[in-house]
């Protein structure tokens, strides 16, 4: 079996098998290998404000209820009744103190204590041991600066060390500003059929389809001078921009001139006057590097296997497979807390503007990808390869970041990482399995060692 | 405040624009459309929600989420957009047809101006056997004008809380 996952995935060049876009066997190891034990996004702080809060969200294809306690905790339970399996709470979030089951009734605290059974004495004749049918609540769960992670598996390393030095890019949106950020509004939901992975290498690191695929957006923002920073401008340009990968399959893929993030929106300017008012609280926080060059740019973060953020356009977005040719896409967006509700309202209709379900650019992704996966199915086609071999070779270190660095926004070093963390989960049998590098050298040295 | 029925008159002529607007956005005659729309348009579509009956949504409930919130302007740029040629999900064009009916039009305070209700269903034929379906319920108002009836807002309600096409590359 691990020699038939060695033939999946190339590393060196770059080089995938279509079958992982299609095949039914490889997307349930998936479920298993990477969703059952990968530190998965739930929710934002900001969604759970008061004790009894929830929301109802996914991890792989398990259906999961996070849950604000009374002493402020979080705990994510399994959305499904202890009894006969039905499902606990069909709404999308809100407030309850209770979780009540609509087949027998069974009904359930928020703590997840089974706390009340029809006809418990008569039926049961009190033999059921309630303390033993609580919810089932998710193994391990944390939160890093804001964003609440789970996995299902008690085995894995903290969160803190599974986004390893990605921790130092995040920082430039969720920590850049002492009161942190803020989810606005509600989620925008898309079912996609499209298998998981080829939205995530997308934004993960191909910069190359932005002039292409988007080309109808871009020229229209340009010409409507909506975009402030236009097209093919060298503020944008490779020499000023970056690829970063090698940080456990977390990526990051970003512009460093310090303001390129609000490229698109039509109310730029008070942005930047924002960026202008704060730069110096970000310097503070960041040091000069990222609170110069990184806040406030085009940036798009991966935390593999399936959160991407963008600072700068504003959106936060998860990803919940469906099957190998189908997932659901559900994008926020994202602000600091402290901005004005004008520019909150200004970020969330420039978020649903251009990447919510009607969005301008959003638009253009959805069928080519489509098309990939749908091109990944036949006899023939599955047999194919596909190839993310731009720009092999040119990796290296720079001092003024970590992780594993090569210039430019078309460039596709990030998603031959983002395919090297699939095949060594994919591969491994426990976390002890799973090798964790941060930097060029620990990456070449752990190259294969899955 | 109950609502007074338009004339049958207005009913009527309301109507016919609706059907007339329908046919121009199926077959994306947007230039025509423009045409229809006022200077103060404001359009709008929010992304559904799925809420307990009880849970009343309150101050602290999340901001509605907009799908569409648009004026004249940023229409405009969005049918520019189209209008690049750039657009590669629209070529070949998509096939669909806008169905208006539950047409129902009331006076407001204001003279020449009417509320009107109505539903639209959204039939889209897209690539080789893929079929899209979108059930919207509009509010608008329109405005009698020298220009005949323009629309001066549109409130759509989606009926799904997850959207279920990989695009939406069209007008309601």
């Amino acid at each position: 079996m691990k020699q038939e996952l060695d033939d999946l995935i190339d590393f060196k060049t770059g080089r995938q098998k279509r079958l992982i876009y299609s095949d039914a066997h490889i997307y349930k190891l998936e479920m298993e290998k990477i969703f059952g034990r990968s530190w998965l996004f739930l929710a934002h702080d900001c969604q759970l404000e008061k004790p009894g809060d929830f929301v109802r969200t996914f991890m792989g294809e398990d259906e999961v209820l996070v849950v604000r306690q009374t002493d402020n905790s979080v705990k994510a339970f399994l959305n499904t009744c202890t009894h006969r399996g039905n499902r606990l709470c069909k709404a999308d979030h809100g407030n309850s103190k209770t979780f009540v089951c609509n087949y027998h009734g069974w009904s359930f605290g928020f703590d997840g204590e089974l706390t009340s059974v029809p006809l418990e004495d008569a039926a049961y004749k009190n033999n059921l041991d309630k303390s033993k049918f609580g919810m089932v609540e998710v193994e391990q769960i944390a939160n890093y600066k804001g964003l609440i992670f789970a996995t299902f598996d008690k085995e894995a390393p903290s969160l803190e060390d599974s986004l390893g030095e990605m921790k130092w890019y995040m920082d430039i949106w969720l920590d850049a500003m002492p009161e942190g950020t803020e989810l606005v509004g509600t989620a925008m939901k898309v079912e996609l059929p499209v298998n998981w992975k080829l939205a995530i290498e997308n934004v993960s690191g191909d910069g190359y389809h932005l002039g292409w695929a988007h080309a109808g957006a871009m020229t229209v923002t340009a010409e409507s001078g909506l975009a402030g920073l236009s097209v093919g401008n060298s503020e944008v340009d490779n020499a000023a921009a970056v690829s970063v990968a090698g940080m456990n399959g977390n990526t990051v893929l970003a512009a460093l001139d310090g303001k390129s993030g609000y490229a698109f929106y039509n109310e730029y300017q008070k942005i930047w006057d924002y960026l202008d008012e704060n730069r110096e609280t970000a310097v503070e926080r960041l040091g000069p590097f990222r609170g110069e060059k990184m806040w406030g740019s085009q940036i798009n973060m991966t935390i593999f296997p399936n959160l991407q953020f963008l600072p700068g356009l504003n959106w936060f977005r998860v990803y919940h497979p469906k099957g190998p040719g189908k997932f659901e896409m559900w994008t926020w967006a994202m602000v600091d807390k402290r901005m004005t509700d004008e520019m909150k309202e200004i970020i969330l209709n420039n978020v649903s503007r251009t990447f919510g379900p009607a969005g301008m650019f959003d638009n253009d992704d959805g069928d080519n990808l489509a098309a990939a996966t749908q091109q990944s199915s036949g006899w023939r086609s599955s047999q194919m390869d596909l190839y993310a071999n731009m720009a092999l070779g040119v990796e290296h270190s720079r001092e003024e970041m970590p992780g594993v660095v090569s210039e430019g926004l078309v460039c596709e070093q990030n998603q031959r990482y983002v395919y090297r963390r699939w095949l060594e989960m994919m591969k491994a049998d426990s976390w002890a399995d799973i090798p964790f590098y941060n930097s060029l050298e620990e990456a070449r040295a752990t190259e294969g060692k899955s | 405040m109950s609502l007074q029925a338009a004339t049958n008159d207005v009913y009527l002529d309301i109507q016919k624009r609706l059907y007339q607007e329908a046919r121009l956005l199926s077959a994306e005659q947007y230039d025509d459309w423009v045409l229809m729309l006022s200077d103060k348009l404001y359009y709008r579509m929010d992304m559904p929600q799925k809420r307990l009956r009880e849970d009343k949504v309150s101050d602290r409930a999340p901001a509605k989420t907009p799908i569409f919130n648009d004026n004249l302007d940023s229409l405009k740029i969005r049918i520019g957009r189209f209008k690049t040629g750039f657009v590669w999900s629209e070529n070949p064009m998509n096939s669909s047809r806008h169905i208006v009916s539950n047409v129902e039009v009331f006076n407001t305070s204001k003279t020449g101006q009417f509320k009107v209700y109505s539903i639209v269903e959204l039939h889209r034929s897209r690539l080789d056997s893929e079929r899209k379906r979108f059930t919207v319920g509009r509010e608008d108002i329109w405005n009698k004008s020298a220009e005949g009836y323009q629309l001066l807002e549109r409130i759509m309600t989606l009926d799904d809380s997850v959207v279920l096409d990989s695009n939406m590359n069209f007008f309601l």
